[in-house]
């Protein structure tokens, strides 16, 4: 493992009723270094999130985080060494206001007293005017953003963002585009689970192609559409199981 | 007649509350039906029998024995079987089937350990050590009779039971929303996934309100043998269904919905019983169907449901 590299994944494996939804993925993120996950349907992208952050435990393989190795640790020991994630569906408690859903997270995530001052983070993500609403009264562009921000107030080394930019209009994607990178600059390490290549273009600095649970291409996204497997994978064909 | 049942049914509802409690607080907790919770309650009485049998020890002291001994099985018991269930592709039935084998081991080991005659401990029991304790101390006995509420007289351990129940619910409600534990089960009540992403330790926090509630149904075991007369190795299968209905019509998943369901059930059931008696036993069963049918969400609806 790199010294730049704050995440390490070796021969990660994970089998859901006798289907291999990782099968055997290797790849690697930098400390700082925003990581695009992408691949067609069904290809072990949001697998890879969930074992990531310990919400499932793998059957086999390795998961290195910031010099440790973390795969099977339960999700919320990852949560306080640093590992923190969003939902495709955001899923906050509802009856508490946004402001209090960022409060729970800093109490209970990790974080260090005073370390994360819940205003501050719930303004940063446009949520100060409804950070004394219920989670329930936000619409779903602001229940994303409230996600996000109960993942930052566990002050996260490594974000793994799951299909944040869905359901987003374009102002809305500049946006968040421009946080996510901003996070980056501040040492953050990233990965961007999307479907939506443009946003996946503009944030990140390398993309891995997954396919059928593994790594099949390695590189910026430029490199990755003149990839032959690639584009066989994409247009049909190359899904092998 | 009417006044005696609406106040019977008030104290008996309490004590259904109390045996429904923990079976809510599982379920709201982890989503996982526990079929044994009568059984436990069946294994609190025989304990409450026991010591009583054996050593003379009065009831309302077998409340604390109960409580700490079954919560203590019920964590190891938790983390045996029910992180493999949440782990499963449908944990809701597999905790059926899973608990409904726990349940007839249970019964099966009871009643080669017990035997299946009926046991009984004399009501006026229930509480004396406690009032020859007041009387020793004031010089004046209380009676170990009848107790007179609005003109009606009522044996004193269904006071006992009742009062008792209503501790248990109000320790309860602390619990739930005046301690940092209870705040974090409400959390995990509310959206485990997300108590999970926020560094909430959810399998700690699901082992103790399992073993809370495994606990919480041994002491509604230890007031069985006064307000349900008898006990016996069998009794946990019912015990099990009348939980049921007062949680589905209290609000499956909120245990303070548990209260209001067991009141109802309470009066309809002590109106049935002075009413039309022979139909009583049918109670649970038609309450649960006519409330799954009418209002699926319970009486308390679905709004606080989550808790």
């Amino acid at each position: 493992m790199s010294p730049d590299d704050i995440l390490r994944i070796d021969g990660l494996t994970k089998i859901f009723f006798g289907f291999r939804a990782l099968d055997g993925l290797s790849l690697h993120v930098s400390r700082g270094e925003i990581l695009g996950l992408v691949g067609p349907n069904g290809s072990g992208k949001t697998t890879c999130i969930n074992v990531v952050s310990g919400l499932y435990a793998p059957e086999d393989g390795s998961i290195r985080f910031d010099g440790a190795e973390v795969a099977g640790l339960a999700q919320h020991k990852l949560v306080h060494r640093g590992i923190n994630r969003t939902f495709q569906v955001p899923k906050p408690f509802m009856q508490l206001s946004a402001r209090e859903n960022v409060e729970v997270a800093i109490a209970y995530g990790g974080a260090r007293q005073g370390e994360v001052d819940a205003a501050a983070l719930l303004g940063s993500l446009n949520l100060d005017a409804v950070a004394n609403r219920p989670a329930a009264e936000l619409n779903s562009a602001q229940q994303k953003m409230l996600d996000l921000a109960r993942a930052l107030a566990t002050k996260p080394k490594l974000l793994l963002v799951d299909e944040l930019a869905a359901g987003l209009n374009p102002a809305e994607l500049d946006w968040v585009a421009a946080k996510l990178k901003e996070f980056a600059r501040s040492g953050m390490s990233i990965i961007v689970v999307e479907h939506l290549m443009g946003f996946i273009e503009q944030v990140t600095d390398r993309v891995v192609v997954m396919n059928a649970g593994k790594e099949i291409f390695g590189g910026t996204l430029g490199e990755a559409v003149q990839d032959k497997q690639v584009v066989e994978v994409f247009l049909g064909g190359g899904h092998a199981h | 007649m009417l006044t005696y049942s609406l106040l019977a049914g008030l104290l008996f509802g309490l004590y259904f509350s109390l045996v429904g409690l923990g079976l809510n607080l599982v379920f709201g907790v982890m989503r996982i039906v526990n079929l044994a919770h009568g059984d436990f309650l069946m294994l609190g009485a025989y304990c409450a029998f026991w010591l009583y049998t054996l050593f003379g020890v009065d009831p309302v002291f077998a409340i604390p024995v109960a409580f700490v001994l079954f919560g203590l099985v019920g964590l190891p018991l938790y983390y045996l079987l029910v992180p493999r269930l949440l782990a499963a592709r449908d944990p809701e039935m597999l905790s059926i089937i899973l608990f409904f084998g726990l349940s007839q081991v249970i019964e099966a080991l009871a009643t080669i350990a017990f035997g299946t005659s009926e046991q009984s401990i004399p009501g006026g029991d229930l509480g004396r050590a406690l009032r020859e304790g007041w009387g020793r101390l004031t010089g004046h006995e209380i009676e170990s009779g009848p107790v007179e509420i609005f003109g009606q007289s009522f044996p004193s351990a269904w006071i006992i039971s009742g009062v008792a129940s209503l501790i248990a619910v109000a320790l309860v409600y602390l619990y739930l929303y005046r301690t940092r534990t209870g705040y974090l089960t409400r959390a995990v009540m509310s959206r485990r996934d997300e108590a999970l992403a926020t560094g909430i330790d959810v399998n700690r926090v699901s082992a103790i309100a399992f073993g809370i509630g495994i606990a919480l149904a041994a002491v509604g075991g230890v007031f069985a043998p006064f307000m349900l007369g008898s006990i016996t190795p069998a009794m946990g299968v019912d015990s099990t269904v009348v939980s049921f209905a007062v949680i589905v019509m209290g609000s499956l998943g909120n245990p303070l919905g548990t209260v209001l369901g067991g009141l109802v059930y309470g009066v309809s059931y002590m109106l049935v019983q002075s009413y039309l008696s022979s139909w009583a036993n049918l109670l649970p069963y038609l309450l649960l169907i006519a409330i799954l049918l009418v209002r699926p969400s319970g009486l308390l609806g679905k709004r606080v449901r989550l808790a």
